[in-house]
């Protein structure tokens, strides 16, 4: 009687654990064509990435000498990293609906690239990237101006 | 069969494709160094075209001052604690070879396909259902893949019923791929009823190009 009701304490515990997990740790993307050695910190830990590992604001992501990885985020950016390299995703916002867009990385070493998705569609200004020594923002192409107005008085 | 009919303009991005290169103890070599001074180290960035050969624009701050680089292969160099140099254009092997590793890792961007339904059914159109195929080959193509199949109706009707019908089609769009051999553990549904149409009517507007889901391969 006692085994069976802490087993039942012990389920419910694991299953509330898992449930506040989901609802708190949004994935913003995963990882695809990873090769060689790489990891994601993570709250302190370090975890080995593997192909297809979903990716939350937060993550630091590293390479060894010899690993190169991507990753492809929820507004269809992509970003790559070649060997010996290290970005951190400070910030990912992806809501089209209440029109809120952000995304912040910082390169620290290496190597990056980055194609841009939605949010460089919709809100290129909300985009940043930061190195060592410099802050990269997007701009859109479009921008209207008016010549040859009468001037005022 | 191409493009046209799968992505909506409104969503096709244009794409900045940018590389950016972190190198340390290029500027060292100061004669009176203090020991243990760290190496001054300097960045560059570079401007790509995108995979249809467009470039975008992209403005690079440091030092307070900030550079815009607008034309393909453009480039400039960032050394610590200074503003940015003048741009120039990349090119031959310093091109070829720049961040190659990382570049060649960037994986394809996510396509995106819209498939049609019949005037308040979960039935596709005779064109989408073939359109179908394509899905299926580009999911082959591309494994392994996240898939993100979201349903949408046109504005007739109430909202509590657009809702349930919009996820009716995401489901049989779902169904129809999942015999096809998908897993069904990477299909992410989801459906918005009739509150975000690809062409945005007023309501209780007839619209076939809303009564739609969109189906994203990642």
């Amino acid at each position: 009687m006692r085994f069976s009701l802490l087993q039942i304490f012990l389920m419910s515990a694991l299953l509330l654990q898992s449930g506040t997990a989901r609802a708190g740790e949004d994935s913003i993307g995963f990882v695809r064509n990873l090769s060689g050695t790489a990891s994601v910190s993570r709250g302190g830990e370090t975890i080995p990435a593997a192909e297809g590992m979903k990716l939350l604001v937060g993550d630091t992501l590293v390479t060894g000498p010899d690993g190169s990885l991507g990753a492809i985020f929820r507004d269809d950016s992509t970003i790559s990293m070649g060997p010996d390299s290290s970005f951190a995703i400070r910030s990912f916002e992806f809501s089209p609906k209440e029109r809120k867009f952000g995304l912040l990385v910082r390169v620290t070493r290496g190597s990056l690239a980055y194609l841009s998705g939605l949010i460089g569609k919709l809100s290129p200004e909300s985009a940043r990237f930061e190195t060592p020594t410099a802050t990269i923002g997007i701009r859109g192409t479009r921008f209207a101006v008016q010549v040859g107005e009468a001037a005022l008085q | 069969m191409r493009d046209r009919e799968s992505i909506p303009p409104a969503l096709r991005a244009t794409g900045i494709l940018a590389g950016i290169l972190l190198s340390a103890a290029v500027l060292a070599g100061c004669a009176s160094s203090p020991p243990k001074a760290a190496p001054r180290t300097q960045d560059t960035i570079v401007l790509l075209p995108d995979a249809s050969g467009k470039t975008g624009s992209i403005v690079v701050s440091g030092g307070g001052q900030e550079v815009r680089l607008s034309e393909t292969n453009q480039a400039v160099i960032v050394r610590e604690g200074s503003s940015p140099g003048k741009p120039f254009v990349m090119e031959g092997t310093d091109l070829s070879s720049f961040a190659a590793p990382a570049l060649k890792a960037l994986p394809p961007p996510p396509k995106q396909f819209i498939l049609y339904f019949e005037h308040n059914t979960a039935v596709l159109t005779q064109k989408s259902r073939a359109l179908l195929a394509t899905v299926m080959k580009i999911i082959k193509e591309r494994q392994p893949v996240d898939i993100s199949v979201v349903g949408h109706t046109d504005t007739v009707g109430d909202r509590r019923y657009n809702d349930r019908l919009s996820h009716r089609r995401a489901k049989a769009v779902a169904d129809l791929l999942v015999a096809q051999g998908v897993d069904r553990s990477i299909l992410d549904i989801t459906s918005h009823g009739k509150e975000n149409p690809l062409i945005p009517t007023g309501d209780q507007v007839h619209e076939p190009r809303n009564r739609r889901v969109e189906v994203t391969v990642r």
